[in-house]
């Protein structure tokens, strides 16, 4: 059944009313762009992120953790994959497309992803505070996403990614427990850390957030980051690590934690492809799609 | 094996079969058709012996774990021990027509029994688009009728 809408206002009401959009309906022009540019995106940092995985499988410190890490990264390709395929069929962009302006810096992907991991205290980090983030802004998006086959494959991600969350809670929990120099190396990770994976949510969402109007998000940026600030607040300084954040206070009358001030320049230098480590994550991601052309022509040739 | 105990094997079953998939919460390991055997001894000690869907699949670690508290949390049971055992080797077959059901409905994931793979949520032909996806066990194909992206289970 091909649906369609006589104008934005009933699309809208129809969106209000929980309705779900398929890949087969006449969806207003404005909504298919907004969807796609949110997949695109989602699906660009899913790729980003099992790179840097992937630079983590010689280096994990042993074989259980090389073990998870492989999956890990298995995990995110195969969800940058299906997330690509959801995104080419709204017909906006072909998936060679997306590729071509990833790679051309003209894509946007998570701004985590434009720091570089230095060592397994920082790969342990992404794996506990930005993997976090990210699963709760997914979590969020899940609840009640307009469009139906994102909806679908998030909860199917949901799922892969809180299975990674034990691993993050698993690694975290052994460098806590293990010697000063691991200790330290933690602490060092999370100075650096902090603030990024805090930055993810983004900057408060604006009352006429489109994203929020036709239910692609469901939540407001500053209520997810303020979620992530009350679970690791408490759960970093439990392990007896430091919060870089000279004005962070626990508020009595309202039972809450707070932080200081937000700077955002940081994160508009990562969109703007202009963070540490963006150039050499954009180029070895394209050189890593160049180097294995050969497989995908000879899947074709196969499948032809 | 006995059935002498008070604690008996049908009890342990029922404990295991509360361990879920950690990537299909809902989808219990015995309904995907992990779980080969259950022995007990006369010093109540468990062997529980299962099979994985591939021999490098990272969860096996943790469904041992969560099978192990699990077993433990048995009243009577001394001690476990949680075995992957190499043969048999794991197939589609052994996934139950409920977790079948349930991966449908609640995955929109598909089994791949033959050639043929319905889409779960339109019940359309559907296409192979890669052997693999975010996992070895699993290919992604496309329905022809709704174009959802869908996941199948495969050996």
């Amino acid at each position: 059944m091909n649906r369609s809408w006589d104008s934005l206002e009933t699309f809208e009401n129809f969106l209000d009313s929980g309705g779900i959009v398929e890949p087969v309906d006449e969806m207003p022009t404005e909504y298919r762009q907004a969807v796609f540019d949110f997949i695109e995106m989602h699906a660009n940092s899913e790729l980003m992120g099992g790179l840097t995985e992937r630079d983590w499988i010689p280096r994990a410190p042993g074989l259980r953790h090389k073990m998870s890490v492989i999956a890990k990264t298995q995990d995110e390709i195969g969800h940058a994959h299906l997330l690509y395929m959801v995104a080419a069929d709204l017909q906006i962009k072909t998936r060679q497309e997306m590729m071509r302006d990833l790679f051309a810096g003209k894509s946007k992907f998570h701004n985590v992803f434009h720091y570089r991991a230095k060592t397994w205290g920082d790969q342990v980090a992404i794996a506990f505070l930005v993997d976090a983030a990210a699963l709760v802004s997914q979590q969020a998006v899940f609840k009640n996403c307009s469009y139906g086959p994102y909806k679908r494959i998030l909860k199917r991600i949901i799922a892969e990614e809180g299975f990674h969350l034990r691993f993050g809670e698993e690694s975290v929990l052994r460098i806590a427990e293990g010697t000063q120099i691991q200790r330290s190396m933690f602490q060092s990770s999370i100075n650096d850390w902090w603030w990024p994976a805090l930055q993810l949510f983004g900057p408060d969402s604006k009352p006429n957030d489109l994203l929020l109007r036709w239910h692609i998000k469901s939540e407001r940026n500053e209520v997810l980051r303020d979620r992530w600030i009350q679970k690791f607040v408490p759960l970093l300084q439990g392990y007896g690590f430091t919060i870089p954040d000279p004005d962070l206070r626990w508020n009595k009358e309202e039972n809450r934690w707070e932080i200081g001030p937000i700077d955002w320049e940081p994160l508009k230098r990562t969109l703007a492809m202009g963070g540490p480590d963006s150039a050499r994550r954009i180029s070895e991601a394209s050189e890593s799609w160049e180097k294995s052309s050969w497989v995908r022509e000879a899947l074709e040739k196969v499948a032809t | 094996m006995t059935s002498n105990n008070s604690t008996s094997i049908q009890d342990i079953h029922t404990a295991i079969n509360t361990v879920n998939d950690p990537e299909y919460p809902g989808i219990s390991i015995v309904d995907l058709g992990l779980l080969e055997n259950i022995e007990i001894n006369t010093a109540y000690e468990v062997l529980v012996e299962l099979i994985p869907t591939f021999s490098g699949c990272p969860a096996l670690g943790v469904i041992a774990q969560d099978i192990e508290e699990v077993v433990r949390g048995v009243p009577g049971v001394k001690k476990v021990d949680v075995q992957w055992l190499n043969t048999p080797v794991w197939t589609v077959d052994r996934i139950t027509a409920k977790a079948k059901e349930d991966l449908a409905e609640n995955f929109t994931v598909a089994v791949q029994i033959n050639e043929r793979v319905e889409c779960p949520r339109c019940k359309s032909m559907t296409d192979k688009k890669s052997h693999f996806g975010p996992s070895r066990c699993r290919s992604i194909h496309l329905c022809r009728n709704c174009r959802e992206v869908i996941e199948v289970l495969r050996d």
